[in-house]
């Protein structure tokens, strides 16, 4: 897998704001087809990483590529056109208009009008929303809104998907539904990065997982790995653990 | 564009509704046809506002600009130079859109949130009238006189009242179609996005500059020329009327009450304020001066507490709901 070219190079980056320090130049490749899970406590730099990834955060030092071609400085929207997508930890909904709609202006990155409201409908109907396509984000459940921002980022048919926390606040059992279509998107070759707090779900996701502390990433490798990695633990359990 | 375009189009009540508008001139007396005309003016006024302010949700204050942009440039152009007035319509539609675009560009590039773009574009609406008033060549604060309306169509002169009502009432509908047409193509799910929010907008590849400036450029070349055949119809052209900040305040709450974001709401406040305003002014304009403005105020009240989001939605989910009772 090492000598397959990254989609994503994340190089020495940093982002500070004033005297706080949260992204402390951070480097990471992500593969094509794989899986990244990126964990770390909160506060640990995740979603300001995701921020700096997707155009939406400059970062104070450090190089971001996607194919090899620098990104710092590229507005979101461009990387969107590109295949670089992300969505938010915190909810982001557009009041008055329907999740159909919603949908549909996100599938128009890569299709015409009439093209994209009926491959709005065939992608809400596969993340599970189907029957919902009227609704504004008012009358939907949390859940739903999580599986709608999904459904936003798969309708732009990224190469790379940068998930911020799609499960949490989801319980294990409805944590099943976006599960099965992040699995399905990765199987038809999306390259999945997602940040996720509930862990039995990124170590049954992820294939290759990074560890954030206080900005700096602290390990990487595969899920098993982490779990008797002693920084990570320690990171994420305090160091008098008897476990 | 969505198939729903043309099912509008096809459906015979907007064809209706503009025949029966279009034989007003001989059924109505001169001084109802004057106020329906007017009515048309703020329709096709509203109308166009309502590309920035209602679909994008750009609470433009800029608008008397374009107006006075139309009315006095195509009308200073004409009078001092004798430039046939349908070019200095195209030239102050362009005009208006330069300055449409240099106004997008600025809340672009300084990132204005919603407050300073609304006061940014009401600074450029008083400079505008500040700069008119005091210039010579658009005749100062007591404006210009158009020469007499022969009914020469090649000089832009429609024939009196009558004509002037039917170029407004094509105005209007041409604002409607650029609503219409905008709400079911991409640029209408790009500005309804940038509306509700635009973080998440960019996030799904929506660009704000383009369609921010696209949306503005489009309402001021339409603004304009409805400054330019108001221009025409009035013969003098007055800066106070036409480049005043209280004209962009009258379109905005006429576009308000009759519902933001819809094709037919911004229009439909327009007929149902404007010829109230203008009775009103014309029976008790010397002895209660400005009684309207105050009425005004009383049914802006009124609608936002019975319905926030204005009258026509009101009666659309009005009639959804008696659609689902009988089915």
């Amino acid at each position: 897998m090492d000598n397959q070219t990254a989609i994503l190079e994340v190089d020495r980056v940093a982002k500070r704001f004033g005297g706080l320090v949260a992204v402390d130049s951070v480097s990471f490749d992500v593969r094509p087809g794989e899986i990244l899970g990126i964990i770390g406590p909160n506060g640990a730099g995740k979603t300001t990483l995701f921020g700096l990834i997707s155009g939406f955060i400059a970062p104070s030092s450090g190089d971001v590529r996607f194919d090899g071609v620098s990104i710092v400085g590229t507005p979101p929207h461009l990387l969107v056109r590109r295949g670089l997508v992300r969505s938010f930890q915190i909810v982001q909904t557009f009041a008055d208009m329907t999740t159909l709609d919603v949908v549909a202006t996100a599938a128009l990155v890569r299709r015409p009008m009439n093209e994209a409201i009926d491959f709005a409908a065939h992608i809400l109907a596969r993340v599970g929303l189907s029957g919902k396509e009227q609704l504004t984000p008012k009358q939907l459940s949390l859940q739903d809104k999580k599986l709608l921002e999904v459904a936003k980022c798969v309708a732009t048919e990224p190469r790379l998907i940068l998930l911020d926390e799609v499960m949490a606040g989801l319980t294990l059992a409805e944590t099943d539904a976006p599960l099965a279509v992040v699995r399905d998107l990765n199987a038809q070759g999306t390259t999945i990065v997602m940040i996720e707090h509930v862990m039995p779900v990124i170590m049954r996701a992820a294939h290759r997982m990074i560890v954030l502390n206080f900005g700096a990433k602290i390990a990487e490798g595969t899920p098993q790995e982490m779990l008797s990695n002693r920084a990570v633990v320690e990171a994420y359990f305090g160091d008098h653990v008897d476990a | 564009m969505r198939p729903e375009f043309f099912a509008q189009l096809r459906s015979p009540v907007p064809w209706i509704v503009l025949a029966v508008a279009a034989v007003m001139p001989f059924v109505l007396p001169n001084y109802y046809l004057h106020i329906f005309t007017i009515t048309l003016v703020y329709a096709a006024l509203a109308s166009a506002w309502n590309i920035v302010g209602g679909i994008a949700g750009q609470i433009s204050l800029a608008h008397s600009l374009f107006v006075g942009c139309g009315a006095m440039l195509s009308s200073a152009l004409l009078v001092r130079y004798g430039l046939n007035m349908w070019l200095g319509v195209i030239v102050s539609a362009a005009a208006a859109a330069a300055i449409g675009a240099m106004i997008s560009f600025i809340d672009f590039r300084f990132r204005l949130g919603h407050l300073s773009f609304a006061l940014i574009t009401m600074a450029f609406a008083e400079m505008a009238e500040i700069y008119v008033t005091g210039t010579e060549f658009f005749g100062g604060a007591s404006g210009l006189f158009l020469p007499k309306d022969t009914g020469d169509f090649f000089a832009f002169q429609f024939g009196g009242g009558r004509g002037a009502f039917w170029a407004m009432l094509a105005m209007t509908a041409l604002c409607l179609l650029a609503n219409l047409a905008i709400l079911n193509s991409p640029l209408g799910y790009y500005l309804r996005s940038i509306r509700d929010n635009e973080n998440a907008a960019q996030a799904i590849g929506v660009g704000l500059l383009r369609n921010k400036t696209l949306a503005m450029t489009i309402s001021a070349v339409l603004t304009a020329i409805v400054g330019a055949i108001y221009a025409r119809y009035l013969a003098f052209v007055d800066p106070y009327l036409l480049v005043s900040p209280t004209l962009t305040v009258e379109i905005i709450l006429f576009a308000t009450v009759g519902g933001l974001g819809s094709v037919i709401g911004p229009a439909l406040g327009a007929f149902l304020l404007a010829p109230l305003g203008e009775i009103l002014r014309g029976h008790f304009g010397g002895s209660l001066p400005g009684l309207h403005y105050f009425i005004y105020g009383a049914i802006v009240v009124a609608v936002i507490l019975v319905s926030p989001a204005g009258v026509w939605p009101a009666i659309v989910s009005r009639l959804a709901k008696r659609g689902r009772q009988k089915a």
